[in-house]
Parts: structure tokens; sequence; C-alpha cells
């Protein structure tokens, strides 16, 4: 293969305040390929699109974009379309509430001399674009209505609609189910005959290896390697992405040895009001004094959706069925009541509903327990500081000082402030709903110390991931869920990834 | 290197630090603009006591209903129906306190029939004192019932605040109406009047106000001693303080506020129970959001009400008592205005609480939630009122009036806005990182203009192939001026300290 470059990106350094998040990383995809962009969670990935889309703007950065032989300055997303760059996000772009054509052509639509919008033309158009990707909908459909999968396609022909050149997805097949990824696949192959060149960010190296014509592999914000097809393999993928060998990365804690059960759940159910159907089915799950319980389950499985029931913040769910909290029957109306009764949780959104980024240190970590600070409602500020120095020694948490806003701190900090923020509130149960997404290994091995000494002290912990490495690494039991049902039980001893894969696809 | 001489490392940490905090100065420059300009245009007279103390007077009910509005803002909410509701409530009052027999006291009669409930209102009517309390009660738990309203539409039934509060405007403006029977209602109670425009008794030293000077002295004494066993008390717990000219320059200078505002008040009458009745709401609500666990909570709300809903506030909860505490500072306003004007009337409460909701803008309050002080959004309405009232000493065009606090406002949100993000600046470091880095930064600065000097002429020239080169050339050098330059601007004196020693 030696079509020359469509798309070349010359070391690019990106910097955020207090972080390099891409250090003179370099990006060629020839013409007509499939390229692959993998990394672990952090490495620079989304960065690297980004800048690329135009939404880092030029000037933000230094270093080069070189597309079809011109060095390019994209201003913005509007930009890098204008030139056939389009970039479909994990979070779709698309309006629920409008139709299938009108979301194909929206921001270009099809207008006549007078700048009136010609809907004949573009319901004409949506079609045959909508036959381009193999989708067969209704095209006066609302896109709301329409599952994830099919969604996807209408933003591949919205690409289409926008005389894409280079496709990028940003891990467009994390939603999807088996069937719908396979198909995915297929059209991007069959986009590639037609000489649509993309570049793809995906975790799964068995798509990978399907279907890339060239991978780059970055960690840690630098470009590791550059592979051409006949290279690719994935433990040499693996071992660039990691950077080390990946043993030990779980730190042992004694064989579990039984106790009485803290948490239950009893033909648990809850039908979610807003997208109108159940996220949680017939739920019973136990969890002993000092064990760590792992859910497992690929995404949209509900299993936050369960964590959100059993903490009581489910204004919008219908729950029926019940928990019990040390064998008595509690209703959990609000999280506050939880927290009262010894539950605490960590959001798998830290940023969104973890933690109040605008606030400092101390402030988000006393949240849960104000009462511990004050006296007759007014805050004892001594007592606010002795408590959080204590907080941010006990977590190792990096931070220059308990007032610094929690919003400059890097990922595992501000996960350690959540993690902390829960234990202020003393609980004995709590839940962790993807405790290491999005930090570093360092930072995962931290918490997964955290947790294990957590346990020690009799604690007992609600593991939710999505990696099974960690469900596997790191639990005592697992249930795994698949479309909000609880589809199988594992001792740790007895589960396998393949098992779980099995029973998370059913 | 040298060192930097005491004078110029004085002048330079204040500005340093005016920079650094200069969203929290921002109003004060305004203000400080403000009344510079009107001074002049009145020659003086703005700023003299009889002026002074009545635009304090007049700047009274808005900074009270800004108090309360800040909390509203704050978590995330609006509340349109203050105006009304206060002009209701102080129409409630007077009507009432006036003429009980014709107002609820009617209802006495249609429960207890006619010679009893006679009695009960020739009883109030002969105890006015007993009256007063009577109705200031039932307009509270009018107003609470009001507020758990609100609070109910907004946040179980999710109805938008903006909504709720346009339909209660449109209720009160009618109740308003309907009680005030569409006349202008005056009172003689001196209930009202003392509240209106009283004045604390007192007595005179030579020919000021003894009891405003009094209060100022020893406010001024608080003050000295309290930010001085602070500051003491910092160090001694090992929090950074400032340096010690600095503290002293501001102490200062809040110092000769404090006894200007002494001198003013305590030339004319002293001080006026309106503004007794705001400096109490004031510093009670200061209280409440930088000392309390409620005050904690509705901040926390105001942020993120999802992550303080995830940990244990109930949003809900504090979103009512929020509109509440609104509705009894409406009530509080109502009562400022009828008294001060000594009447009821149906014309009342138009804009109101526009003038609140700008106050708390202009005091910096974010209208995204979770920022605002309640402090800042009094001195706003001060502000506000202080432009009325100038223009009007000034005998400047009256209409111009809104149109120039249209403009302020806009500024006022727009300097909000772009010093957002103002990064904390130390132009002690500054200065010593300018001298060690001189010429490394001259280099880069030289190379990058180069660079980019090189890269125009092969446009020029057409050459594609030269110019991709020198593009990223160009982005290398800027990349390389921009770092020493960011080395520069976030240097901190602490970085030099063997120099300084």
């Amino acid at each position: 293969m030696d079509a020359p470059y469509l798309i070349e990106m010359r070391s690019i350094t990106k910097r955020f305040p207090g972080v390099v998040a891409l250090d003179n990383v370099n990006l060629k995809v020839r013409k007509g390929e499939i390229h692959f962009i993998v990394g672990e969670n952090g490495a620079g990935k989304s960065t690297l699109i980004k800048i690329l889309s135009g939404i880092h703007p030029y000037g933000s950065y230094s270093g080069d974009i070189v597309f079809d032989g011109q060095v390019r300055h994209f201003h913005g997303i509007k930009n890098s379309v204008e030139c056939g760059i389009v970039t479909i996000n994990q979070e779709f772009a698309l309006f629920p509430d409008l139709t299938v054509y009108e979301n194909i052509f929206i921001g270009h639509e099809v207008t006549n001399i007078n700048g009136i919008v010609d809907w004949n033309e573009t319901k004409r158009l949506a079609k045959h674009y909508l036959d381009m990707v193999g989708l067969d909908v209704d095209i006066n459909d609302l896109v709301g209505t329409l599952g994830v999968g099919k969604q996807q396609l209408v933003e591949i022909a919205k690409a289409l609609s926008q005389n894409v050149k280079l496709l990028i997805l940003d891990e467009p097949t994390a939603a999807l189910n088996d069937v719908d990824s396979d198909n995915l696949l297929k059209l991007i192959l069959e986009l590639k005959k037609k000489g649509i060149t993309s570049i793809m960010i995906s975790h799964k190296l068995k798509e990978v290896q399907k279907i890339a014509d060239s991978i780059t592999i970055l960690r840690d914000g630098k470009t590791i390697c550059r592979m051409e097809r006949d290279e690719i393999d994935e433990h040499t993928i693996i071992r660039h992405m990691v950077g080390r060998e990946i043993n030990n990365i779980y730190p042992k804690r004694p064989k579990y040895e039984g106790g009485e059960v803290v948490l239950e759940t009893s033909h648990l159910n809850a039908f979610d009001k807003k997208k109108n159907r159940f996220v949680v089915i017939d739920s019973n799950i136990k969890v002993r004094k000092g064990e760590v319980v792992g859910i497992a389950g690929l995404m949209g499985a509900g299993r936050t959706e369960l964590a959100r029931t059993i903490f009581g913040n489910s204004a919008h769910y219908k729950v029926t069925g019940s928990v019990f909290i040390r064998g008595h029957r509690v209703e959990l109306s609000h999280p506050k009541k939880a927290i009262e009764l010894g539950l605490a949780y960590v959001s798998e959104d830290r940023k969104g509903n973890g933690l109040i980024l605008s606030e400092n240190v101390s402030n988000n970590l006393t949240i849960t327990a104000l009462e511990k600070i004050s006296n007759y409602g007014f805050l004892n500020f001594l007592e606010q500081a002795i408590q959080s120095e204590g907080y941010v020694k006990k977590l190792g948490i990096k931070t220059p000082s308990i007032y610094q806003t929690v919003q400059n701190l890097s990922g595992g900090n501000q996960q350690k402030v959540q993690i902390g923020k829960c234990l202020f509130s003393e609980p004995e149960i709590l839940i962790l709903d993807e405790p290491t997404r999005g930090i570093d290994v360092g930072a995962k091995y931290e918490i997964y110390t955290l947790i294990n000494k957590m346990v020690e002290q009799g604690k007992s912990i609600l593991l939710i991931s999505s990696e099974l490495p960690e469900i596997l690494g790191m639990c005592d039991r697992i249930y795994v869920l698949a479309e909000g049902v609880q589809t199988a039980e594992f001792n740790v001893e007895e589960a396998t990834p393949e098992e779980i894969m099995k029973k998370a696809t059913i | 290197m040298k060192k930097i001489n005491p004078v110029q490392k004085y002048f330079l940490s204040i500005m340093s630090s005016f920079i650094t905090r200069i969203r929290d100065y921002g109003m004060y420059i305004a203000l400080a603009i403000i009344f510079f300009v009107f001074s002049i245009t009145t020659e003086g007279r703005f700023l003299g006591p009889i002026n002074f103390t009545n635009l304090l007077n007049q700047a009274a009910y808005v900074a009270v209903l800004a108090v309360g509005m800040t909390l509203v803002i704050v978590t995330r909410q609006i509340d349109l129906s203050v105006g009304f509701l206060g002009a209701f409530l102080g129409a409630f009052l007077v009507v009432n306190i006036e003429n009980f027999g014709n107002n609820l006291g009617k209802i006495f009669i249609t429960i207890f029939g006619p010679t009893t409930g006679q009695n009960i209102i020739q009883f109030f009517n002969d105890h006015s004192f007993w009256l007063i309390i009577l109705i200031v009660l039932i307009a509270v738990v009018l107003t609470v019932a009001v507020g758990l309203l609100k609070g109910f539409l907004v946040s179980v039934a999710n109805v938008p605040s903006f909504v709720v509060t346009l339909a209660m405007m449109f209720i009160f403006k009618g109740l308003l109406m309907y009680t005030t029977r569409n006349t202008t209602i005056p009172t003689s109670n001196a209930f009202f009047q003392s509240i209106g425009i009283g004045y604390l008794p007192t007595f005179k030293i030579g020919n000021y106000n003894g009891v405003a000077l009094i209060l100022g002295a020893l406010l001024i004494l608080l003050v000295i001693a309290l930010s001085t066993i602070r500051y003491f008390k910092n160090i001694r717990n090992g929090v950074k303080v400032e340096d010690p000219s600095l503290f002293v320059t501001k102490l200062i200078f809040t110092i000769a506020i404090l006894a200007f505002l002494t001198y003013t008040l305590a030339a004319f009458r002293g001080i006026s129970y309106l503004l007794l009745i705001t400096i109490f709401v004031v510093f009670v609500y200061h209280i409440l959001t930088t000392k309390t666990v409620i005050g904690r909570k509705i901040y926390a709300v105001g942020s993120n009400p999802e992550a303080a809903e995830l940990s244990g506030i109930n949003v809900k909860q504090i979103i009512t008592v929020v509109f509440i505490s609104m509705g009894i500072l409406s009530l509080f306003a109502g009562l400022m205005f009828v008294a001060r004007t000594q009447n009821a009337s149906p014309q009342h409460g138009v804009g109101w609480e526009m003038y609140a909701i700008a106050s708390c803008y202009i005091g910096g309050t974010s209208a995204n939630g979770g920022v605002g002080k309640v402090i800042n959004s009094a001195i706003g309405a001060i502000t506000i009122i202080g432009l009325t009232n100038g223009m009007a000493l000034a005998g400047i065009n009256a209409n111009l009036e809104p149109i120039i606090l249209g403009s302020v406002l806009v500024l006022s949100v727009i300097f909000d806005i772009y010093t957002r993000n103002v990064r904390p600046i130390d132009l002690v470091g500054m200065y010593y990182a300018k001298n060690k880095y001189r010429n490394e930064y001259l280099q880069a600065k030289k190379e990058y203009k180069e660079a980019r000097k090189a890269l125009k002429e092969a446009i020029e020239e057409g050459n594609t192939k030269k110019i991709n080169v020198l593009e990223f050339e160009l982005t290398k050098k800027q990349g390389e001026f921009n770092r020493f330059r960011e080395l520069i601007r976030s240097a901190k004196e602490e970085d030099f300290l063997e120099v300084i020693k």
C-alpha cells in the first residue's frame, strides 16, 4: 500500500492546565484505509480526535494537520466538515424529537434557489443515504424511537450526506450488541470500497483484528507505534497499550470467609417512566459483610439503574419489590435515607453528578454528613478542616491544599475525593459504580488497595464495572446483568471472562 | 539578580492582589465610578448627608428583595412574583390595620355571629398592638403557604420556576388590586410611621447624631479587632496569609469607608429603621449563607443538583425553603415600602422583581447557579438606586435612567464572564522571572517573528511544499515562545527565595 496519506497529523502537542494531554503525537492515515487508534483510557485518543475535528481549534495546540496535501487550520467543527471530515461521537448529535430525514439534513438543509427548504428533495436524498447504509426505517420516524444501532446508522447517513471523505468514529460499537456491531463493521468495509477513509477508536481488539488496515497506538499522550495490517497481533497491541506486563494489578486479599447478609434485594423491579421500559427486572442480590460483590454487564444492562434504585435515587422510576438492609426491610425513597442507613454510592459520572467540581476538596468531602462538622446548624470550620485533612491523608489524595477546587485535580484524585466523600458518612455498604473509569493505572491500583482496606474494616462493597479483569480480580462473587435481567451468579473461582460475556449477551 | 525595592514591591503586590481578585472588586469599581461621576455633576450634594441617607432608605426594600433573590438565583431558579407579592402583602397589612372591621374582621362575624364578632373586632380596634401582631402573623402564614406552593410546583410538579412565578405575578397583581379596591389607601398608623420614616432615638454630640457616631465607632473597632484576630489566627494555624503591608492597606481602606458612612449618617438624622432592618436582613443572610449547614446545602444544590441529591441533600426541600425565604423577604420589602410611602396603592410593586434580579447580577451572582454573595447583591441594589437617585439629583432626563441601568447591567455581566477564569497573578514573581528569562524570552520571540515572516513570504511565492515545512516550523516556534511567556506569567515570588535572601 503506497497510496498517499489522506491525513497527516504532525507533532501534535496539546496542553491542558497542569497536564500535557498530547506530546508530539503523529498520526498518518492513507487514502481508503480503515485506521484504528487504540490506547488505554486517558491515552489522549479523544483529544487527538477533537483536534482533528476542530473542537480544539487551531492555535490551542502546536503541530500541524495536513489533509489532502494541504496544511489546514480548523477553527471549529464547521471547517473540518467543509473539508469532508465528519466525526461521530459516542454521544450522538441527533435530535430525538425530529424525524430521520430532518436529522440527516440538519445544518445543511437542501434548499431551492429562494432559500426555502425543499422537503421533497430532502426526503428523496434521505432515502438514498439510508439505502447506502442499509437502514430500513421509515424516514418519517422520530429518531428518538429508534434503537441505538439504528441511530448510529442515521448518524452515518448524515455523514454521507455531508460528502464525507474521512469518517471518524469514537467507540462506535461500545453501545451496540453483537449483531449491530457486526453490521456496523460490514458497513465500514462497504464504505471503504466506496473510497471513504475511516478512523476508529475502539477498545475491542477483536474488531481491530477483523477490519483494521493499520493502527496507531497511543499511551500517556505519546505515539507508541504505528502497525500495518500484517503486523497486527493482539498480544503486541496489549503490550504496547499498557507498556508493562499486566500481572498483579489487583492487590491480594484473603479469601472471603462468609458473614451475615447486609444488603439484599428481593424481586426488585424498576420501571423508567421517561424511557418507558423496565430497567431493573426481578433483581435478587445479596451482599454479605466484608464481601466484594461484582455486577458485570454491558452498557445498558441496567447496572447503574440497579444501583440507583437501591440507593433511592429513583425519582423517575416506579419501583416495586423490596430492599433489606441487615435483615430489615427498608423503604428507600431518597439518597438521604440510604445514607442514614449506612449506604454510600460512588457515581460512575464523577464530573456530572459525583462531585461539585466548582467547590473545593474540603466542601466536597464533607457534603454527605454536614451534621458531623456542625453544631445546631452552624458549621464548625476548624472541625471541617481537621476532618478533611484526615481524609486527604487517609486516602492519599494529592492536592496542594484542602481548599483546592476539585476540577483542578487529576481524574484519579477526583475519584479519591468522591470515595472520601462517601466514606465521610461512615457507611457500611458502598456501591462503587465504575470507580476506576478514566483514571490511570497507578491510581487504579490505589483504588483497589482502598477497596481491600475497606473490606478489612468489615465494610461491604458492591462493585459495578465494565472491565471484566477488574471484576474478576477484585470480587468475591459476581452477578451478571443483561438488559435489566439478572442472568447469572458466579463465585469468582468459577467465573471466566468467556462465561461472563456469554451470560451478559443473552 | 537585583532585589526588588520595598516601595515597588508594595505597589506590585497590591496590584497583584487587585488583579487576582478583580472579580470581587468589579462591583465596587462600578459603584465608585457612579458615585464619583454623580458627586461631580451634583457638586457634592450626591454624597452629602441628606441625600446619602435618603439614598440608603430608598434602596432598602430593593436590597432586602435582592438578598432573597440571590438565593433563588443561586439555586438556579427565578422568582418574578416578588414585586406584586410584596406589594400585595404591604397592602394587606395597611388595609387590615387601618380598617380591620371591613376586611379580615368580617371573617370573625361569619364565624362567631354578629355580636361576638363585633366584640372581637372592637377588641382589636381598641388594642392596636394586638391587631398588628395578629395581622402580621396572618401575613406570615400566608407568605409561607405561598412559598410552599411555589416550592411544590417547581420541585415536585417540575414546572419551570419562570412559569410558576410568572403566573403568581399575575395572581398577586390581581390580589393587590382587589385588596386595595383599586384606590390608594393612606395610612397614618404609628407602626408604619416609625418603620417608614423613623430614625433611631438619639442624643446630640455637637452637631452630630450621637447614636450613629457611637455605633459607627464600635463597628470600626469591631472590624479592626476581628480582622486582626483572624489574621494572626491564620498565621498560627499555618494558613497562608497576605503580606502585612497589604493587610494594613485593605484594613485602612475598609475603615475609611466605614468612617465616611458614619459621618454621613451622623451629620443628618442618624440611622433609620429602614436601614436597620436592611442591615439586619443582610447580616442574618450573610451568616446563613456562609456559616450554616443550610447555606452549604443551598450552594451545593445550585452548583450541581444531581451531585447534591446523591450526597443525601433533599433538593426539593432546599428549593422550597429558598422560595419561602424569598416570600418572607417580600413581606419585609412590602412592609418597608408601604411604610415609607405611607400608603397602599395598586400602583406599587411594578418592576420590583426586575430591580432585585438586576441587583443580583450586578452583584456578581451567576446565572448558572451556585455562585453569589448576599452582601454583593445588597450593594448591587444600592448601585441601581444610586443611579436613579443621582440622575434625578443631577437633573438628567429621567427617561434616560432605564437605558443607563440596562447598560450598566449588561456591562457588569460581561465583566463577570470575562473575569471568571482570571488566574492568580504575582507581579513580584513576574518581575524576577522577567529578569531571569529575559534573553531566552526575547530570543524565542525573535525566532517566532522570523518564522512568521518566512511563512508569509512562502505563501506569497505560492510554494506548497515550502509552506508545509514552514507551517510546521512556525507552530514549533510559537510553542516555544508561549512556553516562556507562560513561565513568566505563572512565576511566583516563592520561586525566587534564594534571590530575595
